[in-house]
């Protein structure tokens, strides 16, 4: 079932939660909405969910208006960030709760509901933990309970509120992936919200970028991560260095491109860490800048450099490969070369977007 | 001992000798005030009313204006409850789980029976339902009898009792939150069942805790009652009315035999809200949240 998200607009008293929100999420999609905490994303759940209602705009559920639908009605499953499991119910009544609450007419018989339960709690992996109660489980079968629970009324819509982030590392990162998996079987249309990055690049088919209650974009997650649309995706992705336009214009920054007919004043430009080359040597026909060695992280798959600029003194970090690592041997202190071949600019409003993947020497 | 033995240190893990002697002194202090205040008046409420032998007390009680006065305590308490267990979770519902204005004036008005004297509440009510009251003429017209009958009594009961559900119920219906509510409510519940399949399983117990508060403070009520009342013996007269009643008449055995039912309440009521503590946790500390396994 789809879900059309409609100029939504949403204000707490003095504070804008979401204002003109608009997207839409396909059938079958699974659709993270990242944000920081204190964007709306949240908020957004809710008044698809039914729990809140939105000042203005619209929410259609495959089409058709559900805007002042009562929350019970909607066909929907939500999952909360701690779990809001029912603690005097064994598991097994958690999960039929949803199946015992439907009106006589279109209630399944106790063995119906008895076999479903049991494929639910095969599902989730916890068969035998029926005849338990919520507080004899540990927070990640909690969390597989309420799963269970949600989808034990086949929504067409299945909402999870930061449903991993009260789970320590490890559980969130197996979690998410299993996740992932009930999604690929069962295809409910599923909308995650997270402030976790990895998360919602690992796990969603496209990421919604929500920011002071706006959309700021939604994209494959190849797609945001590539070509973010505006500073704050690109800040809020992963690590980025960050070049504001005095500095580029102190290094010449290079007029090669056809974008750039004269140097701008104000612009700010981003490179990530993977992003940097490091050498010894001043390239060829690349314009580079002087910098030492600070710090060396080299646990890891990959090696992090703490990088101060020459001159300016300015932090940057680079990324690099073990085996390029350890063919340059560096040490702290000392200097090197560095230089990027693409770097993302935007002007101060963050409006405009140029990429110089020429060569563009920072 | 020691002259540096008072650092707050040590003081956590070896008491010294002044220290262990300060805590005996505190002890005795704390038993002696009990022992005086409490237990010696409860003993001498048995004691008084047995001081004439067993026989004498069974006939005090089972006189028929003190088995007719307990009825009707009874009555009045087993009305005046349910009332106030109905209109606290109906209260506490409202202000745990909605916004409204007016929200923090119910909240000031739950606690008035606590700080209106019980006299007061009870003129207050012979203000607009006695016979020279506000509703009283058109009460007589239709021979209705509120001021000096049951309906006053009861209406008087559950004034003064009016505050203990609801003040029970509030603090923990706002520690415990409304996920599972609206959990149930997403998963297709309707009003009915969130309230009897997920609310109320899961306050039961606080909501014990605040009717035995209740039961125990209407059984006793004394100040509200007396205006009301009329002090009809065998008709408008509750079992601490009655107490009074006997007392006044110089019947000390009589009274004190009355009163032992009432003292002999309270204990069975203290002894059932500790054991709603220990089986339940209501009142106990709250357990931290866990955060993963």
């Amino acid at each position: 079932m789809s879900i059309q998200i409609k100029e939504i607009s949403k204000q707490y008293g003095s504070f804008t939660a979401l204002s003109g929100v608009s997207m839409t999420i396909e059938a079958g999609e699974l659709v993270a909405l990242l944000g920081p905490s204190g964007s709306g994303k949240t908020t957004l759940l809710r008044i698809i969910a039914g729990l809140e209602s939105p000042d203005s705009g619209s929410i259609l559920l495959h089409g058709e208006q559900a805007t002042h639908q009562n929350a019970s009605r909607r066909g929907i499953g939500f999952v909360f960030q701690h779990y809001a499991l029912f603690r005097h119910m064994t598991i097994f009544g958690n999960v039929a709760f949803g199946l015992r609450v439907q009106a006589a007419a279109d209630r399944p018989s106790r063995a119906e509901i008895r076999e479903r339960v049991q494929e639910l709690l095969h599902l989730v992996q916890l068969d035998s933990f029926a005849k338990m109660y919520p507080e004899q489980l540990s927070g990640g079968q909690r969390q597989r309970v309420a799963l269970a629970r949600a989808l034990a009324v086949r929504p067409k819509v299945l909402l999870l509120d930061e449903p991993f982030s009260a789970l320590d590392a490890k559980v969130r990162k197996e979690l998410r992936e299993w996740l992932r998996r009930i999604h690929d079987e069962l295809h409910v249309t599923t909308v995650l919200v997270t402030h976790d990055q990895e998360e919602a690049l690992e796990v969603a088919d496209r990421v919604a970028i929500v920011n002071h209650g706006k959309l700021e974009q939604i994209g494959t997650p190849q797609a945001i991560y590539d070509r973010p649309a505006s500073p704050f995706v690109y800040n809020f992705l992963g690590d980025v260095n960050l070049f504001h336009g005095r500095l580029l214009a102190e290094l010449s920054l290079d007029k090669r491109s056809d974008n750039m007919e004269e140097p701008i004043e104000g612009v700010i430009g981003f490179v990530r860490p993977h992003e940097l080359e490091v050498s010894r040597d001043l390239p060829e026909a690349q314009k580079a800048v002087l910098a030492s060695v600070v710090r060396i992280h080299a646990a890891g798959p990959r090696v992090r450099l703490e990088l101060s600029i020459a001159g300016n003194g300015r932090s940057v970090a680079a990324e690099l490969s073990r085996r390029t690592f350890e063919q340059l041997a560096l040490t702290p202190g000392e200097f090197v070369f560095v230089w990027s071949q693409s770097i993302r600019l935007f002007d101060d409003a963050g409006a405009a977007s140029l990429l110089l993947d020429q060569g563009a020497g920072i | 001992m020691s002259g540096h033995s008072n650092l707050p240190s040590s003081a956590m893990l070896q008491p010294s000798a002044l220290q262990r002697l300060g805590r005996a002194a505190l002890i005795v202090l704390a038993l002696l005030f009990l022992g005086g205040f409490l237990i010696l008046p409860v003993v001498a409420v048995f004691a008084q009313a047995l001081s004439e032998g067993w026989k004498l007390y069974f006939e005090s009680i089972r006189q028929e204006d003190v088995l007719s006065a307990l009825r009707l305590t009874a009555l009045v308490a087993s009305l005046a409850v349910p009332l106030n267990v109905m209109f606290g979770i109906a209260a506490s519902w409202a202000i745990t789980r909605f916004d409204f204005h007016g929200k923090n004036l119910l909240i000031t008005l739950i606690d008035i029976p606590l700080s209106v004297s019980p006299v007061v509440a009870g003129m207050m009510y012979v203000e607009v339902f006695g016979l020279h009251g506000w509703l009283g003429p058109w009460l007589s017209e239709h021979n209705l009898h509120v001021i000096f009958a049951v309906p006053g009594i009861v209406l008087a009961t559950v004034f003064v009792t009016f505050p203990f559900v609801a003040r029970e119920l509030i603090p923990f219906m706002q520690a415990q939150g409304s996920d599972e509510e609206i959990a149930a409510v997403v998963l297709g519940a309707n009003g009915w069942n969130v309230f009897w399949r997920v609310t109320l399983p899961n306050i039961k117990w606080a909501l014990l805790y605040g009717t035995i508060l209740a039961a125990s403070r209407s059984i006793g009520e004394f100040g509200a009652v007396s205006v009301v009342s009329g002090h009809i013996r065998g008709q408008t007269t509750t079992l601490p009315l009655e107490v009074e009643m006997l007392y006044n008449e110089y019947s000390f055995t009589a009274a004190f035999a009355a009163a032992s039912l009432l003292t002999l309440a309270a204990i069975v009521t203290l002894v059932v809200k500790k054991m709603i503590e220990v089986t339940s946790g209501v009142h106990a500390l709250p357990e931290e949240e866990e955060v993963e396994s």
